[in-house]
């Protein structure tokens, strides 16, 4: 317990991903994003996320780690639309990280906000805290029809009934990219370009890069350095890992 | 007057007697399934004896678990593997276990062997990994070579996975998302 405490506090401290070994991150281009939602299905194939069904999507109740936002402007033939990726951001101080009663939430030492579902109790807190609105909770062990359980990804596991699911970054992308590394020898790091999650290898228009923060030299944090760079909800100082790109409009 | 509760109880007799009944055969159940149907050394399709190919023919463990040191499974030896060496063995070619493989053989069948040391789902355990860091495969699987069918020795419980991971000061080993996923 003590020694829960004592990392947690190691983590209220401002800029600590830089002391981890990563800090995987994300830069989302909406100008670039054209709303097709092939992130959400690549997302849905390579995370055994399930298909909750008509009435329970009505009830609110749908899994999907990453959605698209709409935001309308103007009134119909006017009418504008700006289409946003939202995904878990991988807060380096995250909300749900200390409303968690049992740790099922923490960070690793990649700056990733992580979920351990069998430590999970259910208590949905963290979905409350969360203030993206990113994580999901299985109301019941969902089922795959025949013959769709034979497209499950053996590296995820399928979550059951009373488990808070959301995006991992495609962890398990992440540690077969590290595995590699280590098989290479060397200075035994990921280099960059290497792990690309589901939505980032989807994506048709390339909106999304991946990568590590740490690395000044990576497409990542070269790509963040844009001028229309903005966090989400910045102001509740959650210092979210996912960069967006504001859209550019047309005046005139 | 003394009050006595053992008249009371009289009228239980019966039940005690099934109670009674129910934890005895509950006892000798167990004791039977521990003793002759445990999991921890199944049955296996075909007798084949670690000691006799691993102590007394002194055949390396890569020699048949060949992806044990470059992948996440060790792999189970395909009926191709067996049969290399047998055919050049006429001194074993009738007897009884051989005919069984030359049978799997003939059908083009694989070996339906069970698997003995069985990780839950959600456990990521890549053999690579542990053999690149010179952990003995007798360290986890026990003294195989001495073994003529395979037994788990290991509890396989997170605890002792940790215990290890602890005392050899593993790199991010204590990480949940290290080993599970």
């Amino acid at each position: 317990m003590a020694g829960i405490v004592e990392k947690w506090k190691k983590f209220r401290e401002p800029g600590y991903p830089g002391k981890f070994d990563y800090h995987w991150g994300m830069v989302i281009d909406l100008d670039r994003c054209s709303g097709c939602e092939a992130c959400v299905v690549a997302c849905q194939a390579e995370n055994n996320l399930p298909i909750v069904g008509e009435k329970q999507f009505a009830l609110n109740r749908e899994i999907k780690w990453i959605r698209i936002e709409r935001y309308w402007q103007g009134e119909y033939p006017d009418a504008k639309v700006t289409f946003m990726p939202m995904l878990c951001q991988q807060c380096d101080q995250a909300p749900c990280e200390m409303a968690c009663p049992v740790f099922a939430t923490y960070h690793n030492q990649d700056g990733l906000n992580t979920q351990i579902y069998n430590r999970c109790i259910g208590t949905r807190t963290c979905a409350v805290y969360c203030p993206y609105e990113v994580r999901y909770f299985n109301w019941y062990t969902f089922k795959w029809d025949e013959p769709l359980e034979q497209q499950l990804n053996p590296d995820v596991s399928v979550r059951e009934k009373g488990v808070m699911e959301k995006c991992t970054f495609c962890i398990q992308r992440i540690r077969q990219a590290k595995d590699h590394a280590k098989d290479r020898g060397g200075d035994q790091r990921v280099r960059d370009g290497e792990i690309s999650p589901a939505c980032v290898q989807a994506c048709p228009t390339e909106a999304i890069v991946f990568g590590d923060f740490n690395d000044p030299d990576s497409a990542v944090s070269k790509a963040a350095e844009d001028k229309r760079n903005y966090r989400v909800l910045e102001k509740l100082n959650t210092t979210p890992s996912i960069v967006y790109l504001s859209k550019v409009e047309q005046h005139g | 007057m003394s009050v006595s509760v053992l008249a009371a109880l009289r009228t239980f007799k019966k039940h005690a007697l099934i109670v009674l009944a129910v934890i005895v055969g509950f006892t000798v159940g167990h004791l039977v399934n521990a003793n002759f149907y445990s999991d921890d050394a199944p049955v296996q399709p075909i007798e084949f004896s670690h000691r006799i190919h691993a102590a007394e023919n002194e055949i390396p463990c890569m020699h048949c678990h060949v992806h044990a040191a470059t992948s996440i499974n060790a792999g189970v030896p395909s009926v191709n593997k067996c049969m290399n060496c047998h055919r050049a063995m006429p001194g074993v070619w009738e007897s009884p276990e051989i005919l069984k493989v030359r049978g799997y053989w003939e059908r083009s069948e694989p070996i339906p062997w069970v698997k003995v040391y069985d990780l839950p789902d959600f456990v990521y355990f890549p053999h690579k990994r542990h053999i690149q860091a010179e952990v003995e495969c007798q360290s986890c699987h026990g003294d195989v070579q001495e073994m003529d069918r395979v037994e788990k020795v290991s509890p396989l419980k997170m605890q002792w996975c940790l215990d290890c991971h602890k005392t050899r000061e593993v790199e991010n080993g204590r990480d949940c998302w290290t080993c599970h996923k």
